[in-house]
């Protein structure tokens, strides 16, 4: 690929840049604006997880979280559709906001949902998460068992009901950084454990 | 595993992204990050996937762990069906696990005010292997440590002793906190 650098400037004083990937996001937004239907599917497959995360991290429900993913998908399909988005490249901050609004207006307006589906059918393929690696559960209570008492100790009761750190500091009479501390090194230990077990796995 | 090397949130970042630590412009700025890159993304699913297995490993009684008292209560408080036994320093207590029970929790009363440091000390059975956890969880104020053995391997004890001991430590030396004495035998319905 031709960065466009001169010659003298490749050096070692040269400064460092790094290959960008074309905007995919951006380009399959223009594409669904330009009427392309292909484009949509794609579109989804990105965009999806992407809003599931955002919505376990603020609902903390699956379902509700799957609710908000059809319900952003949709509009955005129709948005994009009738060219209502005036800047494609910024399609990423687009969707966040509109997630952030449309879990904002689901609380206060429960019927929303079906009424957007009633007005806009969109036909809309089911999306897939991709897959993320969940942890062998042999491989996980030997690394658990092989961490420091105190370590496992904070690790369990953060993980067990998504405990803050200030909290959980305030039960074990530590402070919030020295909970983080613990923490930090905790989840340390545990995944260097696990990996080094993946490696072993697959030698 | 995702590798934990990307340049602009680290794992730590996105935990406490998760737990809602962040201040709103450091919370909203990884939000924004997390719409942009995927591979943030994963490694948050990956933390949210482990969290789920700690706590289904947890409730299993895979493996054992010091925790509070305020845990226990919460755990109560959600419906894990817990038995509980208290401990008084030499003390010992005939114990059990029932099939309905989820966990099972030790309750070791010791004077903790002034300790800095508290080791766990377990001897299995009669004359068996001894385990030393360095280092436990324990709040001064609470009076007690916390521990919750692993279920799973209790439920295939028959009748077993166990002697646990808290060691206080310092840089220099140790003294004994309490010796607690668990006769262990498996569960008889007729009671």
């Amino acid at each position: 690929m031709d960065l466009g650098l001169s010659i003298e400037t490749r050096g070692f004083y040269a400064p460092r840049v790094q290959e960008i990937p074309p905007d995919i996001d951006a380009e399959l937004a223009r594409r669904i604006a330009a009427g392309d239907p292909e484009a949509e599917a794609p579109f989804c497959r990105r965009f999806a997880p992407r809003i599931r995360l955002f919505g376990l991290k603020r609902l903390r429900n699956d379902a509700a979280a799957a609710d908000l993913v059809q319900d952003v998908l949709i509009v955005a399909l129709q948005k994009l559709r009738a060219g209502a988005v005036r800047e494609p490249e910024r399609i990423a901050s687009f969707m966040l906001g509109m997630a952030r609004q449309m879990m904002l207006d689901s609380k206060r307006n429960s019927g929303r949902r079906e009424r957007i589906l009633n007005e806009f059918p969109i036909d809309l393929i089911p999306v897939e998460e991709p897959a993320a690696e969940e942890p062998d559960e042999a491989r996980l209570q030997h690394c658990l068992q092989a961490l420091p008492e105190r370590e496992r100790s904070v690790l369990v009761m953060t993980f067990y009901d998504d405990c803050p750190a200030d909290a959980l500091g305030t039960q074990l009479g530590l402070s919030t950084g020295n909970v983080r501390v613990i923490r930090h090194r905790g989840l340390q230990h545990l995944r260097d454990c696990l990996e080094n077990a993946e490696v072993r796995d697959d030698s | 595993m995702t590798p934990d090397n990307h340049a602009d949130h680290s794992t730590s970042d996105l935990l406490a992204y998760w737990l809602g630590e962040l201040d709103e412009a450091s919370a909203d700025s990884v939000e924004e990050h997390l719409f942009r890159c995927d591979a943030c993304g994963a490694r948050l699913r990956e933390l949210i996937l482990l969290g789920g297995a700690v706590r289904e490993g947890l409730l299993k009684g895979e493996f054992g762990t010091v925790v509070t008292p305020s845990f226990t209560r919460r755990l109560s408080a959600a419906g894990v069906r817990i038995r509980e036994y208290h401990l008084e320093p030499g003390g010992s207590v005939n114990c059990t696990v029932a099939p309905e029970d989820d966990l099972v929790i030790s309750h070791l009363r010791a004077e903790v005010g002034d300790v800095r440091q508290i080791d766990l000390v377990v001897d299995d059975g009669d004359g068996g292997s001894t385990h030393r956890s360095r280092h436990i969880a324990f709040n001064a104020g609470t009076g007690e440590v916390t521990f919750i053995p692993p279920v799973a391997l209790l439920r295939t004890l028959g009748k077993d002793r166990q002697r646990m001991r808290l060691m206080a430590v310092d840089k220099s030396s140790e003294r004994l906190l309490g010796e607690y004495t668990f006769n262990h035998s498996s569960y008889d319905p007729r009671g």
